[in-house]
């Protein structure tokens, strides 16, 4: 049973993992797919249906985990479109 | 950083005081003294104002909130800005990278206004 706080929680998790990519491209791409899905299935009522996405989140969640230490252990060069002041890491 | 340059010169003179030992003792007095000392962290408090300006400008930045709307410390994100609530989630996070706090759950349910922000960030210590 996933209730609407624990799907929230699981966008905010999603994103604030998301965040840790150090490649723009990657960083960028995670954050629209992740913004992107959500927003696909704002409107769903079913259990059966929240639930299996729910637990693909879980999954999309534990995949970033991986993707993102990985990405953290090599160096990229900013880009040209990215501020310097960011302070996202 | 202070500490690197403080320990920088402490190291100069010891190099150069291989004859004499006296300029490393003069520059330990020189340390002391207050022209010595710089305010990195001079910035200033946290004020009201201060708190309510970066929010309004965050919120102003943010693209799906409403632009024809004057933002009020009344405003309620959901009613009066257009935000849903996986959007909500996104401004909080802006937030907690803006003023570096961490804003747990269920804290962040209960902020449904710009004042109610407001609020809860000035109550946070650690805010910046």
């Amino acid at each position: 049973m996933a209730t609407s706080r624990q799907v929230l929680s699981l966008y905010k998790q999603l994103l604030e993992k998301a965040y840790k990519f150090d490649n723009y491209n990657f960083r960028e791409y995670a954050k629209r797919k992740i913004h992107d899905s959500f927003k696909e299935h704002k409107g769903l009522s079913g259990q059966e249906q929240i639930n299996s996405l729910y637990n693909s989140g879980i999954d999309s969640l534990a995949q970033l985990q991986r993707q993102t230490s990985i990405s953290q252990m090599y160096t990229f060069e900013k880009l040209v479109v990215e501020p310097l002041d960011k302070h996202h890491h | 950083m202070f500490r690197t340059s403080l320990l920088r010169n402490l190291r100069a003179p010891l190099i150069s005081s291989s004859v004499t030992r006296k300029p490393l003792v003069q520059n330990v007095v020189a340390l002391s003294q207050p022209l010595f000392v710089r305010n990195y962290s001079g910035f200033p408090p946290l004020t009201r104002e201060l708190a309510k300006e970066r929010i309004l400008e965050l919120l102003e930045g943010y693209d799906k909130v409403d632009a024809s709307k004057e933002i009020t410390e009344e405003s309620s994100y959901v009613q009066d800005l257009g935000l849903d609530s996986l959007d909500v989630v996104e401004v909080v996070m802006e937030l907690e990278h803006e003023f570096n706090i961490q804003i747990p759950d269920n804290e962040a349910d209960s902020l449904k206004t710009v004042g109610q922000t407001i609020d809860y960030v000035l109550s946070q210590e650690d805010s910046v």
